[in-house]
């Protein structure tokens, strides 16, 4: 059977609500190290693909592989039920019809119970090889944000350049055109504003934007956020967790669209 | 009880009922039945209750000892319009009851009275007498009809070791170890059988259907099969010889012997609008003699004649027309054989014992004093002529037609399922995000698959 005990319910609503536009439904692989998800959007192009280590929950307990097919809506109206610092803990059997949310308020003595039923999802599990990528940014998560959703304004696409000048979003589209470009920069005081660079060669790759936007939605999860591009291999997002936890996107590059 | 009297015989001659007071013992829990007894029964008659002959089950029966064997048939209101009995006693005829056993003059000379005495009384006392009447919740009549002692006989007359009559022809016994089966099956039977008329009664019944020997004194008995079934064709006769009720006619008769219709009805229009000649054939048909299969081959060349004059031909008119023809009825004989043959299976289905059913219809068959074969062949002719007309039916309509009645609950249920599942899509499509809606809208071209980039792991479950 599965125990795991979240100190914040908040870490758990937000990772949901990071990828619940991305995925319907999708199956919470539980073992004896931890959380997994990875699922894929409608079209296979992006996947997310998340873990939630064992040391982020105190206490864990999982003795055998459980899968909770789970639809991320159903789990969105049910952890909005939850306060951002309540206890949450999530409980199955071990050939579970349910699972089992309890949510604990820390000041009042309020308990709340959940089950959410679950499905039998059949999904295409991806290997993921531990790539050395070209390029890989780190920057702050709200950079990363507004510099997306700035450029939605002006097209749906837009190419990452990454050069030892630094690294340039520019987009293209029928009103104009636009781009940002970030160089390396530390910040000694606010080390959360630091943007990194580290570059093996130079990249340049196109993204589709609005998937990049939906990827931002996981930015209050993390205060950085790495990039990591190599040619024609696909984009890594990934919003670092606490305890090794994360929270990774990947997208497919567009290829020969411009050209 | 008695009281059920007063209604009863407004409507039919009937018997006192005292009789049936007698047998059955008046029960509170028991609402009052009506029943319609024979009007000649003697004071000593007794409602029994033996095996049914048929499945061994116990029935009951009315029993006297001048008459024999009566059967009770029930009548009841059917299920869709509900009745009840009023049962209420009249003053006149309560004086009549305190006379045990009024004579059948009497009873009937009596109809007609109490009819207008009803009347009268109604005003009299009629308070009374439906105060103290009673309603039955079931309208049911049970009606005693005569049951030949036969029936009765029959299941001791083949004892149910079947094992060893396969083997070996049945015993004679004399009279008094069949009397001893028969009596050991139910203890009223058993009682009865004491009476010397009954006796005689069923001595009678015997000889007609048993093979006899003398052993000394005594006579010995075994049920011979074709004496039966003799006596079992009387009896159909008799039953078939009116023709049967309205109702067994359309239920029984009618379905068996009818012709499926061909689509002629538009193949003549059609060879009316293309020429003159179509009249003479069709009153050819008409005159002609419902059909066996030799005169309609015979019209069939005439019919084939008259269209080719016409030089229009048709040629499926002209096959198609000779079939058509025995529409309107059966050869005679084979109505009554029919007939014949459903009272038959009437009688043994509810009279003989099922053991016995083999037999005699190998022996109907084999060697019997009436002959079914023309019954059968026009009956396989009519299974023909049917299949015929569902084949030709499929062919030439096929567009009503075009999925079979298997094919028509397959079709349904594929129609449910895939409404159930575009339901399913739909309701899907509601719960869907807004943030997936809008990233169906992107455009992903030139963006290859990610399992192309990442090959599909082992599957670890």
């Amino acid at each position: 059977m599965l125990e795991a005990r979240l100190e914040q319910a908040n870490l758990l609503k937000k990772v949901v609500d990071a990828i619940k536009d991305l995925v319907q439904d999708c199956n919470f692989d539980c073992n004896d190290s931890g959380i997994a998800l990875q699922a894929m959007d409608n079209s296979h192009v992006a996947l997310v693909s998340m873990m939630l280590k064992s040391e982020s929950f105190s206490p864990f307990r999982c003795d055998r592989n459980i899968a909770l097919g789970i639809n991320l809506t159903s789990l969105t109206k049910v952890l909005r039920c939850a306060q951002n610092e309540d206890i949450l803990t999530l409980k199955a059997e071990d050939a579970p019809d349910v699972v089992n949310l309890v949510f604990e308020s820390a000041e009042s003595d309020r308990l709340s119970e959940y089950d959410i039923k679950l499905m039998d999802i059949d999904q295409e599990h991806l290997g993921i090889p531990e790539t050395e990528y070209a390029a890989v940014i780190t920057m702050p998560s709200t950079e990363f944000q507004r510099i997306c959703r700035d450029l939605m304004a002006l097209s749906e696409s837009v190419s990452i350049e990454c050069t030892k000048e630094g690294v340039k979003f520019a987009c293209q589209g029928d009103i104009g055109s636009g781009s940002v470009t970030l160089r390396s920069h530390q910040n000694v005081e606010k080390p959360d504003l630091n943007v990194e660079i580290d570059l093996t060669e130079p990249v340049s790759l196109t993204f589709s934007l609005k998937y990049l936007v939906n990827f931002c939605k996981a930015s209050g999860l993390s205060s950085q956020v790495k990039l990591c591009l190599s040619n024609e291999v696909p984009l890594l997002v990934e919003y670092a967790l606490s305890n090794n936890s994360y929270l990774r996107f990947y997208l497919a590059p567009k290829i020969g669209d411009e050209e | 009880m008695a009281r059920t009297r007063s209604k009863l015989a407004a409507k039919d001659p009937v018997q006192e009922p005292t009789t049936s007071t007698k047998a059955l013992p008046p029960s509170a829990v028991n609402p009052p039945k009506l029943f319609i007894l024979p009007n000649d029964a003697s004071p000593e008659a007794r409602i029994v209750t033996l095996l049914n002959p048929v499945n061994a089950t116990p029935n009951r029966y009315l029993f006297c000892p001048e008459q024999g064997f009566y059967e009770f048939t029930k009548i009841a209101a059917p299920r869709k319009a509900p009745r009840s009995w009023l049962i209420a006693p009249h003053q006149t005829l309560r004086d009549e009851t305190s006379k045990t056993f009024p004579s059948v003059e009497h009873g009937t000379a009596e109809n007609g009275k109490e009819a207008d005495d009803l009347a009268d009384g109604e005003q009299q006392e009629g308070a009374i007498s439906i105060s103290k009447g009673y309603i039955t919740k079931s309208a049911d009549l049970f009606v005693a009809t005569p049951l030949d002692t036969l029936f009765l006989l029959l299941p001791a007359l083949s004892p149910s070791k079947s094992t060893a009559k396969d083997t070996q022809k049945q015993l004679f016994l004399s009279l008094d170890d069949h009397l001893e089966t028969l009596g050991a099956t139910t203890p009223h039977l058993g009682q009865l059988l004491q009476s010397r008329k009954l006796r005689d009664r069923i001595e009678e019944r015997m000889s007609d259907v048993c093979d006899m020997v003398n052993a000394g004194e005594e006579k010995m008995y075994r049920l011979s099969h074709p004496k039966l079934l003799i006596i079992l064709l009387s009896k159909a006769e008799r039953m078939s010889k009116n023709g049967f009720p309205a109702s067994m006619e359309d239920r029984l008769i009618r379905p068996a012997l009818e012709i499926p219709i061909m689509s002629i009805k538009r193949e003549e229009s059609d060879i009316s609008t293309s020429e003159a000649g179509p009249t003479q054939s069709e009153s050819q048909s008409s005159a002609q003699p419902p059909g066996t299969a030799t005169p309609s081959t015979s019209d069939s060349q005439s019919t084939n004649t008259s269209v080719s004059t016409a030089a229009t031909s048709l040629p499926p008119t002209a096959t198609e027309l000779p079939e058509s023809k025995p529409t309107i009825s059966a050869p005679e004989g084979v109505l009554h054989l029919l007939r014949l043959r459903t009272a038959l299976a009437y009688l043994l289905s509810s009279y003989v014992p099922s053991l016995l059913h083999t037999p005699l219809r190998a022996l109907l068959s084999s060697s019997s004093p009436i002959n079914f074969s023309p019954l059968d062949a026009h009956l396989a002719h009519l299974t023909s002529l049917r299949a015929q007309a569902t084949a030709l039916r499929s062919l030439s309509d096929n567009i009503s037609r075009k999925r079979g009645y298997n094919d028509d609950e397959e079709a349904v249920e594929a129609r449910a399922e895939k409404k159930r599942k575009q339901d399913e899509d739909e309701k899907k499509k509601k719960n869907e995000p807004r943030g997936i809606k809008q990233l169906k809208k992107v455009d992903v071209s030139g963006m290859r698959k990610l399992s192309t980039f990442f090959g599909k792991a082992h599957v670890k479950k």
